[in-house]
């Protein structure tokens, strides 16, 4: 019962803390027609969710290419969105009552309801299968313990959403902004050197031996390692993949970030 | 990539309905390996090692790989986390 809460919730909390930011952002604009695209884009992330859960098992297969160029896309959204929050944050609000850059807004909604559509259905799918797994495996008592513990994780989900965006009130609008867009940014490049790490499971990319080894500080096999393994993307033993993944992220995200700024002063 | 991978160094984990076969793997040290991961049960199964960092969720009835980079000599872990209470076992490099 407990691990089927664990994975349920598990599952589910990288996209919400996704979708919490965007969430809390777009209330604050009170942009409207904005909830409305993120709505739509977490309904599309469940529904390829199911649908890639379905085909996994129909198929047999396991859609390895899929699962990596998802991380890459995701991380890509994520750096635009950052950077439109940046540029439009103060704004927008003014821009969707005069209806002035209309195309530019809306264009941007569908980025962002393209961006909880992956969220969602990145780890849903894994979540589908699972759950497909206890009906297939469990009968009985047994079923019923561990469908209460996907239903507590759900409910440990919704919670995690809820605090989360309500952490947006009691944080000042700017102190929240600044740490939803770290933490956005951070959580990017652990999107990043985790779709490295899938090419290199696949054979794709051959590493070497890993060029150092902390996991006698911070172990990414548990405790505050593994979150930072999964939220910043920190590893104990990285190769030089890993290590190049994670600064060229940084780099690329920074410079295009700072782009204005940049290219002045060039 | 196929090329690559099938000159790897080979081993073979099946995962049958909260059980890993065989449980011990063992592999040679300071070399690139494959695992090959079959799922022979009626339900889905996660192929996870914490200490190599691999996940690898599979369908009934599916086969996949991962591709381990060269280990140090020393024993790692492996679990079904779909399974966890009964499917461990562990990959011993040497």
């Amino acid at each position: 019962m407990t691990s089927a809460l664990i994975i349920v919730w598990r599952e589910s909390v990288e996209a919400i803390l996704v979708i919490a930011i965007l969430y809390a952002w777009l209330r604050n604009n009170d942009a409207r027609a904005g909830l409305r695209w993120l709505g739509y884009g977490v309904a599309a992330g469940l529904a390829v969710a199911a649908m890639l859960g379905a085909a996994m098992v129909a198929l047999h297969a396991s859609f390895e290419w899929f699962q990596a160029l998802i991380l890459f896309a995701a991380a890509l959204l994520i750096v635009q969105m950052v950077g439109w929050m940046r540029e439009h944050g103060r704004t927008l609000k003014r821009e969707l009552e005069s209806g002035a850059h209309k195309a530019l807004v809306s264009g941007n909604f569908a980025g962002l309801a393209l961006l909880a559509a992956i969220a969602v259905a990145r780890e849903g799918a894994e979540t589908v299968l699972f759950l497909y797994g206890l009906v297939v495996e469990q009968s009985g008592s047994g079923l019923a313990a561990v469908g209460a513990g996907a239903a507590l994780g759900l409910i440990a989900a919704i919670a995690t959403f809820w605090l989360l965006s309500s952490g947006a009130r009691w944080m000042s609008w700017p102190t929240f902004f600044r740490v939803s867009e770290a933490l956005l940014l951070v959580f990017a490049s652990a999107l990043v050197v985790g779709g490295v790490d899938r090419l290199l499971d696949m054979g794709v990319l051959l590493a070497e031996a890993p060029h150092w080894d902390s996991a006698w500080l911070i172990d990414d096999a548990r405790g505050v390692g593994n979150v930072l393994q999964q939220f910043a993307g920190y590893r104990a033993r990285p190769d030089t993949y890993e290590l190049g993944a994670w600064l060229g992220y940084w780099l690329l995200a920074f410079g295009w970030l700072n782009r204005a700024r940049l290219l002045k002063h060039a | 990539m196929a090329v690559q991978a099938q000159e790897l160094h080979t081993v073979t984990v099946t995962l049958r309905d909260g059980k890993l076969i065989p449980p011990t793997l063992e592999v040679p040290a300071h070399t690139r390996f494959k695992i090959v991961i079959r799922n022979e049960g009626r339900g889905p199964a996660e192929f996870e090692s914490r200490s190599l960092r691999k996940e690898k969720v599979l369908a009934p009835g599916a086969t996949s790989f991962v591709v381990v980079a060269p280990l140090k000599p020393g024993t790692y872990d492996m679990f079904d986390e779909f399974h966890e209470k009964t499917a461990t076992g562990t990959i011993v490099a040497r």
